[in-house]
């Protein structure tokens, strides 16, 4: 019985549902704060970030490249076409419970619009806002 | 010993189209910039790779399942003797050729549906992970296949990868195979670009 409890505990963390947008916020918003004493994550400056323009990639100068200009609609990949999940927590409960997950993508994605990884605070904005907008 | 003709062309085209399609698929892995070209190619490797299964019973000689599919005593025999720098010489593929293909294949096919699955959103977060390990398997089979092919070439002294494109290796003129099939290789093209195409739109 209790290896049949130890096995449920590793299936479940195996199924990447492991954490909430709370706490991959403040996961981020704890490593921004030991750079920037008094560090808070700000739904706005995430706003900000999601709607910025660069210069680093034609095809997809920007988040909303992909995502549109609303994060609760589902959005649309700028060279396939094919469709993409809304980001806003609100239309997609699966968005920000898996640390792992929002890491890669943060990874990939930051490299390829904005040309450079995304610090810490400015993932902890990002999260505040997708879990704040409706 | 001469030179004789063993592979059939669908062999080398395939063999040739999968490292391409790998290669190119491994590189465009984490970009979204490259979707489509990555989509594509691995699409080329499944393609290749399911051409391939009935090829292993319609194929020439050497390219059949029967010719070279070996249970794990041949493997670590032709192992054993390939640490003691000595390897059995076989015209077609040695077993442990033959596992690399096997591996492949069902890897290669494996991998491709399962990006298939991701590309048209058909999976969660388990398929992307899915589809990352497979790869990753993948190109371990791959390196090892490399080293394989390194070691055989210096000891039989004979070049493999130049085989895998001439077609030619050593053996006796009455093991040649009749046909490079130059039809089947046709098809063969046909079935990559219609897959190809078909992913792409």
């Amino acid at each position: 019985m209790r290896a049949l409890t130890a096995l449920c505990l590793l299936l479940t963390s195996f199924a990447s549902q492991a954490e909430t947008p709370q706490q991959i916020r403040q996961s981020y918003a704890s490593e921004a704060a030991a750079q920037q004493a008094g560090f808070t994550a700000s739904a706005q400056r995430g706003e900000a970030l999601f709607r910025q323009r660069f210069s680093n990639n034609d095809k997809m100068p920007s988040c909303t490249s992909c995502h549109t200009d609303s994060p609760v609609k589902p959005g649309q990949h700028a060279i396939t076409g094919k469709a993409v999940r809304p980001l806003a927590v609100s239309a997609n409960a699966e968005r920000f419970t898996d640390l792992a997950k929002t890491e890669k993508w943060f990874g990939r994605n930051c490299k390829e619009v904005i040309g450079r990884a995304c610090t810490p605070a400015e993932k902890s904005d990002f999260v505040a806002y997708m879990s704040e907008v409706r | 010993m001469q030179k004789i003709l063993v592979w059939d062309w669908p062999v080398r085209l395939g063999h040739w189209l999968m490292v391409g399609g790998f290669i190119i698929a491994w590189l465009t892995a984490e970009s979204e910039t490259f979707r489509l070209v990555h989509a594509v190619s691995g699409g080329i490797v499944l393609a290749v790779a399911t051409f391939r299964l009935p090829w292993g019973f319609i194929g020439s000689r050497y390219a059949r399942f029967v010719d070279f599919v070996r249970g794990p005593t041949a493997l670590k025999a032709y192992a054993a003797g390939l640490l003691k720098l000595e390897p059995a010489h076989h015209v077609g593929h040695n077993p442990a050729g033959g596992w690399a293909i096997i591996l492949l294949l069902g890897l290669g096919i494996l991998t491709g549906l399962a990006g298939w699955a991701n590309y048209n959103d058909l999976g969660r977060n388990w398929l992307e992970e899915l589809h990352e390990g497979l790869a990753a398997t993948m190109l371990t089979v791959i390196i090892i296949h490399l080293i394989g092919v390194a070691s055989g070439s210096l000891l039989h002294g004979e070049n493999l990868v130049r085989t895998m494109i001439t077609g030619f290796k050593s053996g006796l003129p009455e093991q040649a195979i009749p046909s490079a099939r130059p039809i089947a290789a046709a098809l063969l093209l046909i079935w990559v670009a219609a897959a190809s195409w078909w992913i792409a739109n």
